[in-house]
Formats: C-alpha cells, sequence, structure tokens
C-alpha cells in the first residue's frame, strides 16, 4: 500500500511556515533597504544579502541540526512532540534559507519603480511611509510577488536542509491531520526522495513507480505554483 | 595536420591504456562494515588502484547496487534474505564473511543513569510498537520514549526486526523518526535525553553519551552485549559482517576479499570493535 497524502501534507505545511515566517520579514527588510538607507550603509547591506542568498543549502542543514534542534527540543517535547526533529522545525530552517532570496528580489523590485513616481507622491504631501505603502509596493507588487513564488518553488523543492531536521517519520493518515503534526517528526515529498528508498526500491516495480509518481508530484505542484503566479500576479499597467 | 592526427592518436592510445590497465572497484553499503572497508582500500589505493566507498543506501543499497551492476562489492551487515534473492532472481549472491558483530538497543546516557540497565524481549516489542511510551513503566526516569528507528533498509533494523519478529518481513509498520546511518544514529541519541535505538554493539564507546542495553533474558539473567557474550553466542541478537559479490569475483576484486580474511584484515576487523573471524 502507498500513500503520498501525508507526505503532501507534510511540503504544504513546512513551505507554509516557511513563507509565513520568511515574507513579512523580508519584505520589511527590503522596504528598509531600499527607501530608508542611503549610500554606504545600502550598499553593505545589500552586498550582505546577496551573501547570504548564495550560502548552499546543505550549511543551512547542518547548523540547522546543530543549532536549531538543541533549542527546540524542549519547547517541542513539551508541546506534545518527541524530540528537536519536526515540521516545525523544518519550517523554521527554510524560512532562514528563503529569506535572502525574499530581500534581494524584492529590494530589486522596489528599486525598478521609478524615483519620479515618489517625488511625485512626496510633491502630493504624502509622508513617506504612505508613498511607500499607497505608491512603490503596488508597482514593485509583480516583482515582490515574482521574489515569494521563487522563494517559495525552492521551499517546496529544498531537500537536504529539510532531510537533516525533519524526522522523516512516516505516519498513517489518521494521525497526520491534528493539531500536534506541527510539533512531530514528519515527511515531505522531498525527504522521502531524497531518503535511501530509492537504493532499495529498484528492484520492485511498484515501489519503484510509486516513489518516481512522487516526484512527478513534486514537479507537477512546482509547475502549477509558477504557472498560477504568473497569472495572478501580471504587471500592473501605467494607466492603473 | 598530419601532426595533429598522430597527436590524437597518441594521446587515445595512451589514454586507453591507462584506463584498461588501471583497476578501479566500486563498494557500497552498510555503515557498520564501512570502516573496515574504508581502511582496506586506502591499503589499495596506495598500490595505484581506484576503490570508491560508498554508503548509500545502507545494507540493502550495496545489495541492490551489487544486483544493478552498478557496484562491484557489497556490504552487508545482515545475511542475504529470501526477500533479497526473490527482489533479484537473476542475481546469484554470494557471501564472503569478515568479521561478526552484535546489534545492541542502545539509549541516552540519562536513561541508563536513571535506572533501566536492560530490557526483555517483550518489552522491547512493546516500545517499538509505541504501546510502552514512557521510561518509568520499565523502571526508568519519567520521560517519554522515543524511538529513532533504523530505517528499513539497514542491515542493523533488518536484524533487529528478525529478533522481534522472526522474520524482518513480519515487522508492523510504525511511526518514528528515522535514522539513517550509525554516524547519524549515534549523534542523534547522544545528543537527546530519552532516546533509544538500535545500533551496533561496537559503535558504543567510551565519551560517546549512549550506552547498551542488555537483554533480559527469560531465566531472568541480563545479557550485555560484550564482545565476550557475542563470541560466545549468549547474547542473542549477533550478524555477520559481510562482502557480498554477484557470482564469483574477479581476480582484483577476490584479492581485496582476501587481503580483509588475512591476517592483517581480520586486524582491522578487530581494531574496529568488531569479531574477526577466528577467535
Amino acid at each position: 500500500m502507498f500513500g503520498a497524502i501525508p507526505m503532501i501534507y507534510g511540503t504544504m505545511l513546512v513551505s507554509m511556515i516557511a513563507i509565513s515566517l520568511a515574507f513579512p520579514l523580508g519584505l520589511g527588510s527590503a522596504i528598509f533597504v531600499s527607501e530608508f538607507l542611503r549610500g554606504k550603509c545600502r550598499v553593505v547591506a545589500k552586498v550582505g544579502i546577496e551573501l547570504l542568498a548564495g550560502i548552499p543549502s546543505v550549511l543551512y542543514g547542518l547548523l540547522g541540526v546543530v543549532y536549531l534542534r538543541e533549542w527546540l527540543n524542549n519547547p517541542l517535547i513539551s508541546l506534545g512532540g518527541s524530540s528537536g526533529d519536526s515540521l516545525l522545525t523544518a519550517g523554521i530552517l527554510l524560512s532562514v534559507m528563503i529569506l535572502p532570496s525574499i530581500m534581494t528580489f524584492s529590494d530589486d523590485a522596489l528599486r525598478c519603480v521609478p524615483r519620479n513616481y515618489r517625488e511625485n507622491a512626496w510633491g502630493l504631501g504624502l509622508s513617506r511611509t504612505q508613498t511607500i505603502i499607497t505608491v512603490v509596493l503596488p508597482q514593485a507588487r509583480s516583482g515582490i510577488m515574482a521574489a515569494t513564488v521563487l522563494s517559495l518553488g525552492r521551499a517546496i523543492g529544498e531537500t537536504i536542509a529539510v532531510y537533516l531536521v525533519i524526522g522523516r517519520a512516516d505516519r498513517p493518515i489518521s494521525e497526520s491531520f491534528t493539531w500536534t503534526s506541527f510539533f512531530e517528526a514528519g515527511q515531505t515529498l522531498t525527504t522521502k526522495l531524497g531518503g535511501s528508498e530509492t537504493a532499495i526500491a529498484q528492484g520492485t516495480v511498484e515501489h519503484w513507480g510509486a516513489l518516481m509518481s512522487l516526484g512527478l508530484l513534486l514537479w507537477c505542484l512546482v509547475i502549477v505554483l509558477t504557472s498560477s503566479a504568473r497569472i495572478l500576479f501580471r504587471p500592473l499597467r501605467e494607466n492603473q | 595536420m598530419k601532426t595533429r592526427y598522430v597527436g590524437l592518436l597518441a594521446f587515445l592510445f595512451v589514454y586507453s591504456d591507462i584506463t584498461l590497465c588501471h583497476v578501479r572497484i566500486k563498494i557500497q553499503g552498510s555503515t557498520t562494515v564501512n570502516p573496515v572497508v574504508a581502511d582496506a582500500a586506502e591499503c589499495f589505493r596506495e598500490k595505484g588502484w581506484s576503490v570508491f566507498v560508498d554508503t548509500q543506501g545502507g545494507s540493502s543499497g550495496g545489495i541492490a547496487a551489487v544486483a544493478g551492476g552498478l557496484a562491484d562489492i557489497g556490504m552487508s551487515s545482515k545475511s542475504i534474505a529470501d526477500s533479497d534473492r526473490r527482489k533479484f532472481p537473476k542475481v546469484s549472491f554470494k557471501e564472503h564473511s569478515i568479521g561478526y558483530d552484535g546489534v545492541a538497543l542502545v539509549v541516552s546516557q540519562p536513561v541508563f543513569d536513571g535506572g533501566v540497565k536492560s530490557l526483555t524481549k517483550e518489552q522491547i516489542r512493546q516500545i517499538y510498537e509505541s504501546k510502552i511510551r514512557n521510561w518509568k513503566e520499565v523502571g526508568g526516569p519519567e520521560k517519554s520514549i522515543v524511538f529513532f528507528n533504523k530505517e528499513p533498509g539497514r542491515g542493523t533494523w533488518e536484524v533487529f526486526a528478525s529478533f522481534l519478529y522472526g522474520n524482518a518481513e513480519n515487522a508492523p509498520s510504525v511511526s518514528h523518526p528515522e535514522v539513517g546511518g550509525n554516524e547519524e544514529t549515534r549523534t542523534k541519541v547522544a545528543r537527546h535525553a530519552s532516546a533509544i535505538t538500535q545500533l551496533s554493539a561496537s559503535w558504543v564507546t567510551d565519551g560517546t553519551k549512549i550506552r547498551a542495553l542488555g537483554i533480559k533474558m527469560d531465566s531472568g539473567k541480563e545479557i550485555f552485549p560484550t564482545l565476550e557474550n557475542i563470541r560466545n553466542g549468549s547474547y542473542p541478537i549477533r550478524r555477520p559482517l559481510l562482502l557480498v559479490t554477484d557470482g564469483t569475483p574477479n581476480a582484483h576484486i577476490n584479492e581485496l576479499i582476501q587481503f580483509l580474511l588475512s591476517d592483517l584484515g581480520q586486524e582491522l576487523v578487530r581494531k574496529h570493535g568488531y569479531l574477526p573471524l577466528k577467535n
């Protein structure tokens, strides 16, 4: 018997946690860096963010194993989990991973908004904050959404970092959809494929087929995500 | 123009000469057998051979790799089972035993210090099936039991499952956090306060924050997984350390296997804490 629902649930949950933590922080930092920082400070901040965005994911995974699991061990046990390995740990780790890329792409999108938009708004008497909220952000909307979708795609497809901190426990469907599932070890589509089951499944046709269908599912998920983002977040036209 | 062709031909000749004469061996499998084979591979690398040792997939990964022609030698810490032969009917597995090892139930240090020194087979089965969930139910501290289960493809897991259920295929499916190789297992249990796992007995050394439990037999006697108890058979969970080939190995592979069976190779087995063939 093969079933992918707990793994789809795991993938969804982990990505949702990641994006809900990383998006506000990432966008906020991007707004701060592009709108409020000047000159050298901005250059230093920008370089720092781009360096962080380039760190290989396995390093995040190792840092997660050494530090994040330790810190979350006791809180998770008191909340009903069993150890520092859980879907929540994986979600937090992923949010740290995708934060720099959201920041850097959003910053680029915000800086693409022409300066005269802001100047016109200031000329009309809007404060800086009002300008950002009512003028700059709507104009940069498609770029920011593209940043978010790209990062979400990366979060969905991330294997190694999640593999090391998620616990890799296959639960039956009846136990998967509980509130405590956040705090317990789980499994995602990528961690199932990233484990060693692929090495032992080669002899049996059904087993191999089941694993490959997980891969197909993952691929379709990313395609659906990117196409829906393209349709939903078209750039604003000039006369809107 | 002509010199270019001659140069190319000469290059191809030398290149094929190197690749044809060069010995390449690929070994894949168990993390338990790995330390011994890795040391042996080092000796052969000094002779100029290319020996690749990989631990992807554990024992089952090694067996599958040999069956699929992806590896020359498979390392396995369990005997080839009927299920393996059924999965790969065209392959004639040949087992070469290089030593023995015991599988221990290993717990975090605080659990051992808290009073749990041994378990009966029935208690182990109930812990595995999540029927016993707290250490206080078996005489330990009040802490919930976390079972870091070895991935089902691992030799250590299959030996453990055969001990509990007679045959690894009869084991029920459980939902515990999974761990892969021996290194990952040891690290995760050492860092946790109330964990238990299956691990090779020789991997429990002083200084790691883990302890091996004894098995309480029906007579009430506690048998600990010491080398002596594994050697004389009183400790019930024992397994051979195997090198697996598809059919009779060729000359080079046989040379490596014979090296591990020689006194020098057996010394390597002893060095890593396992039991050599001759005692």
